[in-house]
């Protein structure tokens, strides 16, 4: 795997920006002034941050196919070749190439009935992370900034939102970020290396001074805080605070600190590594992460294509699911595996699957969801939803709704109440515990 | 004289809602057994002006090799199974688990006496048609790619005096075997055939689709997809390459220009006049090879991809097996 950073401004996040980034977002949510205010009771997003609770999104980048993994559809015409298989759940089948997560269907939640209309891989992927699309004169922030805006806490020492994508595909597509919430929801973007750039002191800088310069600083501000007790110089201050929490926290980005036992259960892929590194990094408070496995775009040779991918993310999610139960993190963690969109039940003439929105699939557990339950049902051949037809506004607010932020709540941009979904979206209440 | 490729033209074709994987002849006539994707072998009969196929149900998956080995089809399928059919009455006469994967390929050599069944276990197995024991369990594929992954054992292919056995696996490795010893007598590599995208996409395609000893068996040829840039699609030129197989030398190595995909089958014309490959991306493809000079004599597309073809005793008719298709390719004299 490269170790090297790609150096492009858009990716490279250094301690400075960091800083910058925090300082300015802290700098509104902690006042309560600016553009953006939240008509939320203080107590009750107090009471959420304390829980603790986080997202891991799987995002499925370039669209797998829902035939190949949550919706198989063996005998048809559309079905493929692969056959489904009983899980732990009576009477729900899943696709052959995910043995490790039918027996765990007792604790996953299934989608089959999403229909989001949009087979733009552009569009679609904003469509998903936003859970709508934008106005002509507003941009809606994504999931990750959203999570991380309502979960995150001031005092942490930690990022609030990292988004691993390491292919180069569709990388951009889904236009990631925080919009009218601002800079210090932006996902954490690493690219190129699991290791944010610019971590560690500098070596010209002993590790005494490191420190000594530390506590003088902290001394200064504590100081000046005193007697200029405003939310911007608090904010101020804690900003340091977690620069230096993120710097002191090198361990997290280190795989090496895992056992064996726990590397070999994700896997030696890229995709099972980042997907242990967001594990590391829900436990250590950060409440959304984003791990891209891209790139699912089988226009030809979809059944290879799925035969290589599908046991991979098989063998993460169900490490993924083993690793956080084990750990306690079950109750308190999402886990959400997701694209832009599924792919035809038609097969065409390269043996492929083509874009496909209009009927498909997405699982999730965690966070005190219905595990066993399936939501939503195609018709034989996949083609159409014939029961409990959702899109991408209801699996939005169903995510906020499971790790307990109210969908229907407002942020007041300017003038304008902006609800956290559209009006008339509600959460799939069949899926909440 | 020659059969000149020039002159091939369709005689006949026969659309399908299946998709037909694979086929073999019977010799001397125009009948046909074919691997369906609704799980059936197809018996056609393309000299009458009406086909009327007969399914012989069997299979649970997609049926990916059908040989015919003396007075028997033997048919293997994505549900690991190989089944035995009587030729004629079209009967089953036998059927077992053969594989834990998927079976890729069923070949049978030249006299019938023997079947070859490749998976992606990554094991070929060789059996005495007979009595459907096993005689050899060849393995010398890996199966996990170096990225990995899992990998695949695609092609197989007898030579004609069934002598040898070759066996081609997606990441390009080509193994040689001595059927009387069941050891292996060379290796070849083959690595265009195989992208794996590090960067985009983060994913593979391609692999050894096609394997063909030439008459006298001392050429291997060896047929896939050449590199491919967007592997969302079967983007890449078709390929293949020739080899001296003892002495582990390329001889000749061919790319198409015109058309593009994978070269799914290989058979050196019964006489030598040419090697031919077929394959295509959604398009068909036909590339005529001249192995002696390396030139491509004649690339031809077609309107829907092939999967399999037959070759006739004079080298003057070719039948394939494709996409909702199954057509009949002749030679104008």
């Amino acid at each position: 795997m490269n170790s090297h950073f790609c150096g492009s401004s858009e990716h490279d996040v250094s301690r400075r920006d960091f800083l910058r980034t925090l300082g300015a977002g802290a700098g509104l949510a902690t006042a309560g002034i600016g553009a953006v205010h939240s008509f939320a009771a203080p107590s009750l997003n107090d009471t959420l941050k304390a829980n603790g609770k986080s997202v891991i999104l799987l995002w499925l980048a370039g669209g797998a196919s829902q035939l190949e993994t949550w919706d198989p559809k063996p005998g048809r015409p559309t079905g493929g070749p692969f056959a489904a298989i009983p899980t732990s759940v009576p009477g729900v089948h899943i696709s052959e190439l995910m043995p490790q997560m039918a027996k765990r269907m007792k604790d996953i939640c299934v989608i089959r009935g999403l229909n989001t209309k949009n087979g733009d891989h552009g569009g679609a992927a904003q469509l998903m992370m936003r859970g709508r699309l934008d106005e002509a004169a507003l941009r809606y922030p994504d999931m990750g900034a959203v999570v991380a805006r309502e979960l995150s806490r001031a005092d942490s020492k930690v990022p609030d939102y990292v988004s691993f994508y390491t292919a180069s595909e569709g990388r951009d597509f889904s236009r990631q970020g925080s919009s009218f919430l601002g800079a210090r929801y932006s996902p954490m973007k690493l690219a190129e290396s699991m290791v944010p750039p610019n971590l560690k002191r500098l070596e010209s800088i002993s590790d005494m001074d490191h420190h000594a310069r530390a506590e003088l600083q902290e001394l200064i501000n504590s100081q000046f805080v005193a007697g200029h007790a405003t939310g911007p110089v608090k904010s101020h201050a804690n900003a340091y605070a977690r620069v230096h929490g993120l710097m002191s926290s090198e361990t997290l980005f280190d795989l090496s600190q895992e056992s064996t036992k726990a590397r070999e259960a994700y896997g030696p892929t890229l995709f099972g590594e980042q997907a242990l590194m967001a594990r590391r990094m829900v436990e250590a408070g950060v409440p959304f992460v984003r791990v891209s496995r891209a790139w699912w775009d089988s226009h030809g040779q979809n059944f290879e294509t799925h035969q290589e991918m599908v046991p991979e993310l098989d063998r993460v999610m169900s490490a993924l699911h083993d690793d956080l139960k084990q750990r306690g993190l079950l109750e308190r963690t999402l886990v959400l595996a997701v694209g832009e969109f599924g792919r035809t039940p038609a097969i065409n003439a390269s043996l492929g699957r083509d874009h496909f929105a209009n009927a498909w699939s997405t699982a999730l557990f965690g966070c005190g969801l219905k595990g066993g339950a399936v939501f939503g049902k195609t018709d034989k051949d996949g083609q159409t939803v014939v029961e409990d037809q959702v899109g991408a506004g209801e699996l939005f607010a169903t995510v906020l709704a499971a790790i307990g932020v109210n969908p229907k709540k407002e942020y007041q941009v300017g003038a304008r109440p902006v609800p956290l979904v559209n009006p008339g979206i509600k959460p799939i209440t069949q899926l909440l515990a | 004289m020659p059969t000149d490729p020039a002159k091939f033209k369709v005689a006949k074709e026969v659309s399908r809602k299946d998709i037909l994987l694979c086929l073999t002849r019977v010799p001397e006539t125009k009948r046909l057994f074919a691997g369906s994707s609704d799980g059936c072998v197809y018996h056609f009969d393309l000299a009458g002006e009406k086909t009327e196929p007969v399914a012989m149900e069997g299979h649970t998956g997609y049926v990916t090799g059908v040989a015919l080995a003396g007075q028997q089809v033997v048919s293997g399928a994505y549900d690991g199974q190989l089944i035995w059919w009587d030729a004629e009455s079209r009967a089953k006469v036998r059927g077992f688990k053969a594989h834990d994967r998927w079976i890729r390929n069923v070949v049978a050599s030249r006299d019938g006496k023997l079947v070859a069944s490749v998976a992606d276990d990554m094991v070929c197995r060789v059996w005495d048609t007979a009595t459907a024991k096993l005689k050899h369990e060849l393995r010398g594929h890996e199966a996990m790619t170096p990225t990995h992954f899992n990998s695949m054992l695609y092609a197989c292919a007898f030579s004609a005096d069934g002598s040898l056995l070759a066996t081609g696996d997606k990441v390009g490795h080509v193994v040689v075997w001595d059927l009387a010893t069941g050891k292996s007598l060379a290796t070849l590599e083959v690595p265009e055939v195989y992208t794996w995208d590090p960067r985009a996409r983060i994913h593979s395609i391609g692999g050894i689709r096609s394997l063909a000893f030439s008459p006298d068996g001392t050429q291997l040829a060896v047929g896939g997809m050449g590199k491919v840039g967007n592997i969302d699609h079967l983007e890449g030129k078709p390929h293949v390459e020739v080899f001296n197989w003892r002495k582990q030398e390329r001889v000749a190595k061919f790319s198409g220009d015109k058309a593009k995909g994978l070269i799914t089958h290989l058979v050196f014309h019964p006489q030598g006049d040419w090697l031919l490959g077929a394959g295509g991306d959604g398009k068909g493809l036909f590339l005529f090879l001249d192995v002696n000079s390396g030139k491509v004599l004649r690339e031809e597309s077609a309107l829907s991809h092939f999967h399999k073809f037959a070759l006739d005793e004079s080298g003057t008719r070719i039948f394939t097996a494709g996409h909702n298709k199954l057509a009949f390719w002749e030679a104008a004299a």
